[in-house]
């Protein structure tokens, strides 16, 4: 290209165009913003637009929520792709991967989980078209693939899934239209795709993501398509779920068993397992002591937790430059299921697979990073002793984790850990045995993260071969809390002290402690073993330090992991006394039981902390009195800032305090650093002084109006507030402890140990269907009544009934239980429906797990796949949670009087004893006419019998009736859905409907005489004719007086006549009987005539009726054929392409 | 129930902070060995009647007292709450019974209204005074306020009692996290001087006595002079002053003195006076009667960090501390409030919230 510059433009300065402009300067202002085109045009319609805009700010607006997954290190997304089989799920997983990893997957099996970009990793996993793992898989997915048939349409599995979502918190979904190529016309394909978008817009939201996918290319979804899609993952925010942020969880991306092989052997695999599961923590902080569910295998205890290196990191500037250039293409995937991958990092292993036949020198085949480490292995040349004595230990020139030196020295294969398992307990028990005879080794012993942990031998080996500074650094790594103090010797809590307390206390330590030499141990040490050099001098050094400054009590250590009384923590006792006290005793056999004695009633439980004589003694004297007038706001105002300031940077300060102590041994770290921190800390406090003076300035100057910020924001800015805080406040703390403290965090990757789990979760494992691990809260492993309010799902076909087992999916967890259904009878009582009511929410109480009130949940009547029709049967939300439940039915009790006074009846046969009458003396009874009365007492004769007065005397006809309510109780069942442990694992039963046990076993339903249906005989009643007294009669008013008339006998006057017609007179009347009768006669004929002619007509009409139908049925075959002929046809050339599509829904 | 869901403890010590720990925390409590040793071995009145108070506050709570009573099985139910009446032993005062349903009342399914009839002041526990005046006001801090309320009806002094107090407490769904670092300086101080059935102008001798020293700090002092006649100020005749302080972040910090025998009042006065004085020098957000209260109200937050700083843990709270930690699992992080000042013993207690939520409390 030719450098030359371009020549610039020159304006003309006469013409016509500089006289158009000219002209137009006026307008030209108006080019920019036009306040008329924008300003309303009335005041009516400024006011609407106001408020529209108000409206749609506030829509915008989300009640703010804790995000509880962390923004720096989050776990990877999980990404489920969920359809009916032959869609094509399996496809667009492998797509995908290949678009971000660059390789290509014969066989995904379980969750697959790839780095997609600098702060994003995803996790795909393909749901099955099982109702259970895609119950599971919508508890956990943040993002639903939603892949749908185009060809076909809607599944009903897809709207089954739809509606799971619905009731756990709602992720994201994207709808995927695939097969659209089987659709030849584009007309058709309009059509169909703008039906299915409608479709699919009513179920999610209005505007809801749909893609479309056409053809596949090579087994794949054409990759521009594919690209798009990913972009659009890549983007993707996620809201918090409610129920997910107070859950901690995790999708098992592997499963190990570790029940020893001989156990196993012998129980003939029926033993119960102690399982790992392995996968990324999500949802809130994942801590110990708490049970966890795997829905489809049920409650389990979490034996240990461990920090495992992430398989799949998220890729920082180091890892990014070490790649190598071959290696560039190719992204980190991890799929232990799929066995891809090739290495995996365990507690104390890293295993490693590699192709069948495996011999180094072909190196034209490229070598994944598990075989590289072995050729490397298989190349050390120096030994190991000479590695390690090197200080940085870098086995692997490539290896992207940094191996520790037990992981390397670790030279046995998995059998090792079987043994560990099986050790560690008894070393538990033998701890203080083997620890006083190689007392300095119990440093690394202590500081193991867990007491159950394994990896003992491991350690035994480091000690033995690395007797060097470096072991100290090793164990800093995992020194637990009370590293925190800067105690060389002070704590030296021997271990016969220790070990007594903590079976007072209970509870094996859980943050063990590093149990420094005490100066007593010390000299004992020195003698049985050379210490190392560092340690030598360690009692002095600890002498000197505690002699020169009065050092403070690291209180999380006395109150966490050391055995003293609380009495002895507050006094202060010095621990070393005590442990030469406890050497002492340690020599004898038994001990007095001195503790105990000292006068133990007199301390009462008082909650008022009483003041010692001598410290209320002191204050008598004037100058102590003054000495506090600081802490008044009247007072001098001398340190004002120092406690403000103080606050401010004592993170820093504890940091540094760690640093102190972590390297006492080499003594010349601290010194150096003591100016350093000093500097710091002044420059700190100058910061957070000028900060505060800034603030306050702002505050006065500043307009109030413009600072003050609305709800919304204040409670976002305090949400993120204490979130920073979270982070900043354990900070310092080493990473182990830290999870005993606050639990594992979301996003680290984790190994959980199982115990007793079912065997048949290992036989039968698929990894088709999801693992999930489920945190339980400490009150959802309780089990009690839970009201739900409930209804019938619309789609579903029959109605509910009381006391049919329903399955529920609720929280993490799937159950089978039976609920009674009621509704709220005027808020008095509950009230048992026998069935749900139509159209309409009631009340279900059942027996189960108990979740937090404000869980959503679905039931089912049915998992089974066979199961025709939409198989949710009813969806709703957890109200209440109680150890009893108040429902009541109707029960009407009927009696009969046998004697009847005026207004006082004796009733029989309501009850059956008079002990069941005196619980009911002064209840309302009723006739069947509406007379109320009262029970009233007893009667000793007629057994149950009793005297009741109505309003109004009652007839001996009448039936008298109480109505009560009786209280029913759900039935306590519960039966988890363990479809996880079945072989076949759709095929899970739970408990039947006595129906279908009788259809199934081919009983015939047993016939009570008494409830079938027999034709009522009453016999007819008579009554007695009324009568009224002469007396009374003559008393009445007029108009009701009887009417008594009595038939009158005599004949009238017109009856007493004959009456003799005249012969003409008889005449007519003759006649006109003859005419009478002859018109009917011809009446009646025309009648006749009549109808046969309408008969006739009638034939007619059939026959031209017939022929038509005739030929419109002709038409129609006609039709049929041609879009027949059509069909096949069309066929018939798709034949050759696709496989052919099974469909499910019958 | 499985057996990790037990916790097992021996000796009466801690006895109602370890049932309320159970009860919220859902696990099964076994304590044995309660005076096992002693010459009258097993609980005591006032403990069985406390056993009787949860029971009556909660719903399907299983209590099983071995025969020789010196072993108790508590398996807890549901807190309930509601309309309630307690009669307490004249062997502890109704603040023995309060604390530890004040602890319970903001997670119980209905708002509770407990009536208390006994003893309301006495030399071991809270009286019903400070409860009003400072525990509740520590609640508020955990975002327990309206509708909280203690009355006091009659008061009741030992060794006869008859006095009564109903406690109303509204329930919340979670509990705030508590961030409080700053003490603060005093501003006020309050207090409240009593006498019943004796001479009235005891409560102005010890009002005036307390004032005799607590006069050159600050102006801003009301001693209140509470009188109580008649069928109100019930059996027997005590007096007694409690004060609080409160600073000006509104940290509060309290003392009592109680009437003894052959002591004048102006004798009580001044110590409960000096008390207030020591309580102030120690120092910390929190007093050391509250120390439990406050802290048993972090653990119970939501899965946020919660700071707050108090003096050196008391004996109950160093219990308390690994009793939380068998039942909720959650360990305190306990540094020094201040690292630069040596002389500092006030203690920042940080810990991460359980995110515990009510489940009892019924919605809609």
């Amino acid at each position: 290209m030719d450098e030359r510059p371009h020549k610039a433009h020159r304006p003309s300065t006469s013409g016509g165009k500089v006289d158009k402009k000219d002209k137009g300067k006026g307008k030209e202002k108006q080019h920019g913003f036009n306040e008329k085109a924008f300003a309303p045009k009335s005041g009516r319609r400024a006011d609407r637009q106001g408020r529209r805009n108000v409206e749609r700010d506030q829509t915008r607006l989300h009640v703010p929520l804790v995000n509880r997954t962390p923004d720096s290190e989050p776990p990877p997304v999980i990404i489920a792709i969920v359809g009916p089989p032959g869609v094509g799920k399996t496809t667009l997983l492998k797509s995908l991967v290949r678009r971000y990893t660059k390789q290509t997957l014969n066989d995904v099996k379980g969750p697959v989980t790839v780095v997609s970009g600098k702060k994003r990793r995803l996790t795909f996993i393909e749901c099955n078209n099982d109702l259970n793992s895609m119950i599971d898989i919508g508890k956990i997915a943040d993002l639903v693939l939603l892949m749908v048939d185009g060809s076909f349409g809607f599944e009903m599995e897809t709207f089954e899934f739809l509606n799971v979502l619905q009731s756990h918190g709602f992720p994201k979904v994207i709808g995927i239209l695939t097969h659209l190529d089987l659709i030849k016309k584009a007309a058709t394909l309009k059509d169909t795709k703008k039906a299915l978008k409608k479709r699919f817009w009513t179920e999610i939201y209005q505007g809801a993501k749909l893609f479309y996918l056409s053809g596949v290319l090579n087994g794949r979804y054409p990759d521009t398509e594919i690209l798009n899609l990913s972009r659009f993952v890549s983007v993707m925010k996620f809201r918090p779920l409610v129920f997910r942020n107070a859950h901690p969880y995790l999708l098992a991306d592997r499963i190990e068993d570790l029940t020893p092989r001989e156990q196993v052997r012998q129980s003939k695999g029926k033993c119960d397992r102690n399982v790992t599961v392995y996968g990324y923590v999500r949802g809130t902080n994942l801590r110990l002591g708490t049970k966890v569910h795997i829905p489809g295998v049920g409650d389990l205890e979490m034996k240990s937790v461990t920090i495992l290196g992430d398989p799949c990191p998220l890729p920082d500037a180091d890892s990014e430059k070490r790649r190598k250039l071959s290696e560039k293409k190719k992204l980190l995937i991890h799929a232990p299921m799929s066995d891809i991958g090739g290495v995996m990092y365990d507690k104390d292993a890293v295993w490693i697979n590699v192709p069948g036949s495996f011999t180094r020198g072909n190196a034209d085949v490229p070598q994944g990073e598990g075989e590289q480490m072995v050729m490397d292995l298989q190349d050390a040349g120096a030994t190991l002793e000479d590695g390690v004595a090197q200080s940085h230990i870098r086995l692997f020139g490539s290896s992207s984790k940094h191996l520790t030196v037990e992981a390397a020295v670790d030279d046995d294969d998995e059998s090792d850990g079987y043994e560990d398992e099986d050790e560690s307990g008894e070393e538990e028990e033998d701890d203080s045995g083997i620890e006083s005879d190689d007392s300095d080794n119990d440093d690394g012993e202590e500081t193991a993260p867990h007491p159950h942990s394994t990896g003992r031998s491991t350690r035994r080996d480091v000690k033995r071969t690395l007797p060097t500074a470096s072991t100290s650094k090793v164990q800093r790594a995992d020194v637990e809390y009370a590293e925190s103090d800067s105690d060389l010797g002070d704590e030296d809590e021997d271990e016969g002290l220790g070990k007594r307390f903590r079976m007072e206390d209970g509870d094996a330590l859980d943050i063990p402690s590093d149990d420094d030499e005490g100066e007593a141990d010390e000299g004992e040490d020195d003698e049985e073993e050379a210490a190392p050099k560092w340690k030598s001098n360690l009692a002095a050094k600890a002498q000197a330090a505690s002699s020169n400054s009065r050092r403070r009590k690291d209180w999380m250590k006395l109150i966490y992991s050391s055995g003293l009384t609380p009495e002895e923590v507050l006094s202060g006792k010095e621990e070393d006394q005590m442990a030469v006290e406890e050497e002492e005793d340690d020599g004898e056999f038994f001990r007095f039981k001195n503790v105990s004695i000292k006068d133990v009633d007199d301390e009462v439980d008082a909650s008022k902390e009483g003041w010692k004589e001598e410290d209320l003694k002191k204050w008598e004297d004037d100058d102590m009195l003054d000495s506090i007038r600081g802490l008044f706001i009247t007072g001098p105002v001398t340190q004002d800032g120092g406690e403000a300031e103080g606050e401010g940077y004592e993170d820093a300060e504890d940091a540094g305090g760690d640093f102190e102590d972590l390297e006492a041994g080499d003594g010349a770290a601290p010194r150096a650093s003591e100016p350093m921190k000093a500097e710091s800390s002044r420059a700190a406090a100058l910061a957070a002084k000028k900060e505060e003076l800034k603030r306050k300035f702002d505050e006065q100057y500043d307009d109030p109006e413009s600072s003050k910020v609305d709800f919304y924001t204040e409670k976002k800015d305090e949400i993120s507030r204490q979130l920073q805080l979270n982070i900043e406040e354990f900070k310092d703390v080493p990473a182990e402890s830290r999870a005993l403290v606050e639990g594992f965090r979301p996003g680290t990757y984790v190994r959980i140990e199982l115990t007793d789990v079912p065997c048949e979760m290992i036989e039968h494992f698929d990894p088709a269907y999801p693992i999930i691990v489920g945190g339980l809260l400490p009150a959802e492993e309780r089990f009690g009544y839970v009201q739900v309010r409930i209804k019938r799902h619309r789609w579903y076909v029959k109605t509910l009934k009381t006391n049919d087992p329903l399955i529920f999916s609720l929280g993490w967890r799937r159950f089978q239980s039976v609920p009674i259904y009621s509704l709220d009878d005027h808020s008095i009582r509950m009230r048992m429906l026998k069935y749900t009511p139509e159209h309409m929410h009631c009340y279900a109480t059942f027996y189960g797990p108990v979740s937090l009130p404000n869980t959503g949940f679905c039931a089912f009547n049915s998992l089974a796949a066979e199961t025709p029709g939409f198989r949710m049967s009813a969806t709703g939300v957890v109200l209440d949670i109680d150890r009893s439940v108040k429902i009541v039915k109707k029960i009407k009790l009927t009696g009969v009087p046998y004697k009847i006074f005026k207004n006082t009846a004796f009733v029989r046969d309501m009850f059956s004893t008079a002990l069941e009458v005196a619980k009911f003396e002064g209840a309302n009874i009723r006739t069947v006419s509406g007379i109320r009365g009262q029970v009233k007492k007893g009667l000793s004769k007629p057994d149950g019998a009793f005297r009741a007065t109505f309003e109004d005397k009652v007839l001996k006809s009448d039936i008298i009736f109480l109505r009560a309510w009786y209280s029913i109780q759900p039935r306590k069942f519960y039966n988890p859905v363990t479809s996880l442990l079945l072989s076949d694992k759709s095929q899970w039963t739970g408990m039947r409907l006595t129906g279908q046990v009788r259809r199934d076993e081919g009983i015939k339903t047993p016939l009570n005489v008494n409830s079938t249906y027999k034709r009522i005989e009453r016999p007819e009643r008579r009554f007695n004719p009324l009568i009224i007294p002469k007396k009374l009669q003559a008393a009445l008013p007029y108009a009701s007086k009887p009417r008594l008339m009595k038939p009158q006998r005599q004949q009238t006057y017109m009856q007493k006549r004959a009456v003799v017609m005249e012969p003409e007179e008889r005449k007519a009347v003759a006649l006109l009987q003859q005419i009478r009768a002859l018109r009917k006669d011809q009446v009646a004929r025309r009648k006749e005539k009549k109808s046969e002619k309408k008969a006739v007509h009638q034939k007619k009409v059939e026959k031209e009726e017939e022929r038509k139908g005739e030929k419109v049925k002709e038409r129609k075959k006609e039709v049929m054929r041609a879009t027949g002929r059509k069909s096949k046809r069309e066929a018939e050339a798709e034949e050759g392409r696709g496989p052919k599509r099974r469909k499910t829904q019958k | 129930m499985a057996p990790t869901d037990l916790v097992q403890f021996s000796g009466h010590h801690h006895l109602r902070l370890r049932l309320v720990l159970s009860i919220l925390s859902g696990k099964a409590v076994r304590i044995d060995k309660i005076r096992s040793d002693d010459k009258n071995p097993g609980l005591r009145d006032f403990e069985i009647s406390l056993l009787r108070l949860l029971e009556k506050v909660t719903n399907g709570t299983v209590i099983e007292i071995s025969v020789t009573g010196t072993a108790i099985l508590l398996k807890p139910g549901i807190i309930s709450g509601g309309p309630l009446v307690h009669d307490c032993p004249l062997s502890r005062s109704i603040g023995y019974f309060l604390e530890p349903i004040v602890m319970l009342a903001p997670f119980a399914k209905k708002p509770l209204q407990l009536t208390l009839r006994g003893i309301t002041t006495d030399e071991h526990d809270l009286s019903v005074d400070l409860f009003r005046t400072v525990t509740l006001p520590h609640l508020q801090l955990f975002g327990i306020s309206d509708g909280l309320e203690l009355r006091i009806k009659r008061r009741g002094a030992p060794p006869a009692g008859g006095g009564e107090a109903q406690f109303l407490c509204p329930i919340l769904k979670q509990v705030k996290t508590l961030n409080f670092v700053e003490p603060g300086k005093i501003k006020r101080i309050r207090g409240i001087a009593h006498a019943v059935r004796v001479n009235p102008q005891f409560s102005n001798r010890m009002i005036e006595a307390s004032r005799s020293i607590l006069n050159r700090y600050i102006p801003d002092i009301y001693l209140y002079s509470d009188v109580y006649k008649g069928e109100e100020s019930g059996k027997s005749p005590g007096y007694a002053l409690s004060l609080l302080a409160e600073s000006t972040t509104s940290a509060l910090h309290c003392s009592e003195a109680i009437s003894q025998p052959g002591v004048a009042p102006e004798d009580i006065a001044l110590q409960a006076t000096r008390a207030l004085l020591a309580e102030i020098d120690k120092g910390g957000c929190v007093d050391r009667q509250h120390q439990t209260l406050v802290l048993l109200m972090m653990v119970l937050g939501s899965e946020d960090v919660g700071r707050c700083r108090m003096g050196e843990p008391t004996l109950r709270t160093i219990q308390f501390l690994r009793d939380v930690r068998s039942f909720f699992g959650t360990s305190f992080k306990i540094t020094t409030a201040d690292p630069l000042d040596k002389e500092c013993s006030h203690l920042l207690y940080s810990c991460y919230g359980t995110g515990y939520i009510n489940a009892n409390r019924t919605v809609a």
